[in-house]
């Protein structure tokens, strides 16, 4: 019943580790001094929370415990429940980071090699950080419309506490389907960024099945889990933009594509172009051909129509002219004018001389002859 | 002397014949009266002929005028 109202009487104590002992079940017995007044106080730690946080209890260790008094009822003895540990003191603190650092580093866990690259094109993200504050909103805000499919689990990112809750988150996110995980929180000291320097967080991050990017702010010692992500980016921002980063490229892609093909269309309406005007004037030229073709045919119409014409009036002066000759030279004619021929032994008596006196001869007329005798020659 | 028909549509044989018979007109010194005739109803009829093949010719040549002209317009 004490216990019950104890519980409640949460406190946070710091102090200098005197003994420190294991027992067999694994839980570990340790006293805590006042620097002051150097006061004591029995603490207790059970194997599971110590084996959380990563902090091994050695004697003058300065650490800050959580957790509650409780009275141990078979001896009354006055004990304090820790819940969390965490080393106090910056030196303190610098010295674990060191050594995990060290002792993680040579096993491989932050080698470059181990790294996974993010897969392009991602779409169904995981993402494990408090949702209050500024971060998850400078990450949404930053992070492009591409169809994303983010699941986000909230959890604790300060003090000791967070570890059990990014262990949680992450072992969540294992059963589900994403393609990359994102750990994000805002900057912060080496003591306030402790639980991403815990050891089995990290050996979480670097065995998670898909790749993951931290994306945790901090001064000079990056937190050992951004070291074993696969990427790690100073600002929730940087992480949205280099999830965005191979949409965006082949966005630019495609952009560059679609100008390259608009480009290619574009001379080939050129082309289309110059092909119809060359059409255009091969046509014309056509036409002025056919035109001229035309006009020279007309031309020879014309040419053969007149030259046709001439031989036909020619043609008609030689039947004219030999119609006339024919009547000038038509015998009937002389004879019906009067004119006769006189023949003297058959031949054409044209001179006094072609007859004698007393010859006979014929005197053709138009309808007969008439035949008489020469009686007297009269020479004129 | 009357001439087969046919030979006797031949323009360029009528104005041949025609020339032949105003030759012989010309070159004649001993008229033949009788002989001048025959060459004056041969070229009478030669004329004839040659008139009316004229005026055919004449007409299938406005024909075809007739038939290129509209296509020049």
């Amino acid at each position: 019943m004490l216990n019950i109202g104890l519980k409640s009487s949460k406190a946070k104590i710091v102090g200098e580790v005197g003994e420190a002992k294991a027992g067999p079940t694994g839980h570990v017995y340790f006293t805590l001094k006042d620097e002051k007044d150097q006061s004591m106080m029995s603490c207790i730690i059970w194997k599971s929370r110590y084996q959380l946080y990563g902090v091994k209890l050695q004697e003058g260790m300065k650490i800050m415990a959580s957790g509650y008094p409780e009275i141990y009822p078979p001896s009354g003895r006055l004990s304090f429940i820790a819940e969390t540990i965490e080393l106090a003191g910056e030196g303190e603190l610098k010295k674990q980071y060191d050594e995990l650092k060290k002792k993680l580093e040579k096993e491989g866990v932050f080698a470059e090699e181990r790294k996974r690259p993010i897969p392009r094109y991602p779409q169904k993200i995981g993402v494990i950080t408090s949702k209050q504050g500024a971060v998850i909103a400078d990450f949404l805000n930053n992070i492009g419309k591409f169809g994303f499919k983010i699941k986000m689990i909230d959890s604790r990112v300060e003090g000791q506490e967070a570890v059990r809750d990014l262990l949680a988150s992450i072992k969540t996110f294992r059963k589900t389907d994403i393609e990359v995980l994102v750990i994000i929180r805002g900057g912060g000291s080496l003591e306030s960024l402790m639980p991403f320097n815990n050891e089995l967080l990290v050996r979480e991050v670097s065995g998670f099945p898909v790749p993951v990017i931290a994306g945790i702010g901090h001064d000079k010692d990056e937190p050992l889990v951004a070291l074993a992500a696969d990427a790690s980016e100073s600002t929730p921002t940087a992480v949205a933009n280099l999830l965005n980063e191979s949409w965006e490229q082949t966005l630019l892609l495609l952009e560059r594509y679609e100008r390259d093909i608009i480009g290619r269309y574009e001379t080939i309406f050129d082309n289309y172009k110059e092909i119809e005007n060359e059409l255009r004037i091969s046509l014309s030229n056509f036409k002025n051909a056919l035109l001229n073709a035309k006009i020279s045919l007309r031309d020879s119409l014309n040419k053969s129509f007149f030259g046709f014409g001439i031989l036909l009036s020619k043609v008609n002066q030689k039947v004219v002219q030999a119609e006339k000759a024919i009547f000038l030279n038509n015998p009937e004619r002389q004879l019906r004018l009067g004119y006769s021929i006189a023949r003297c032994n058959g031949k054409i008596i044209r001179k006094t001389g072609d007859v004698k006196i007393g010859e006979n001869m014929d005197v053709r007329v138009l309808d007969g002859v008439i035949s008489s005798e020469v009686k007297n020659i009269k020479k004129q | 002397m009357v001439k087969d028909k046919s030979d006797s549509k031949n323009l360029n044989s009528n104005l041949k014949k025609l020339s032949e018979i105003t030759e012989w007109f010309d070159n004649q010194e001993e008229i033949d009266v009788e002989e001048g005739l025959k060459k004056v109803k041969e070229a009478v009829f030669l004329i004839k002929e040659s008139k009316g093949r004229l005026k055919e010719i004449e007409n299938e040549f406005e024909e075809i005028k007739k038939e290129i002209e509209p296509e020049e317009e």
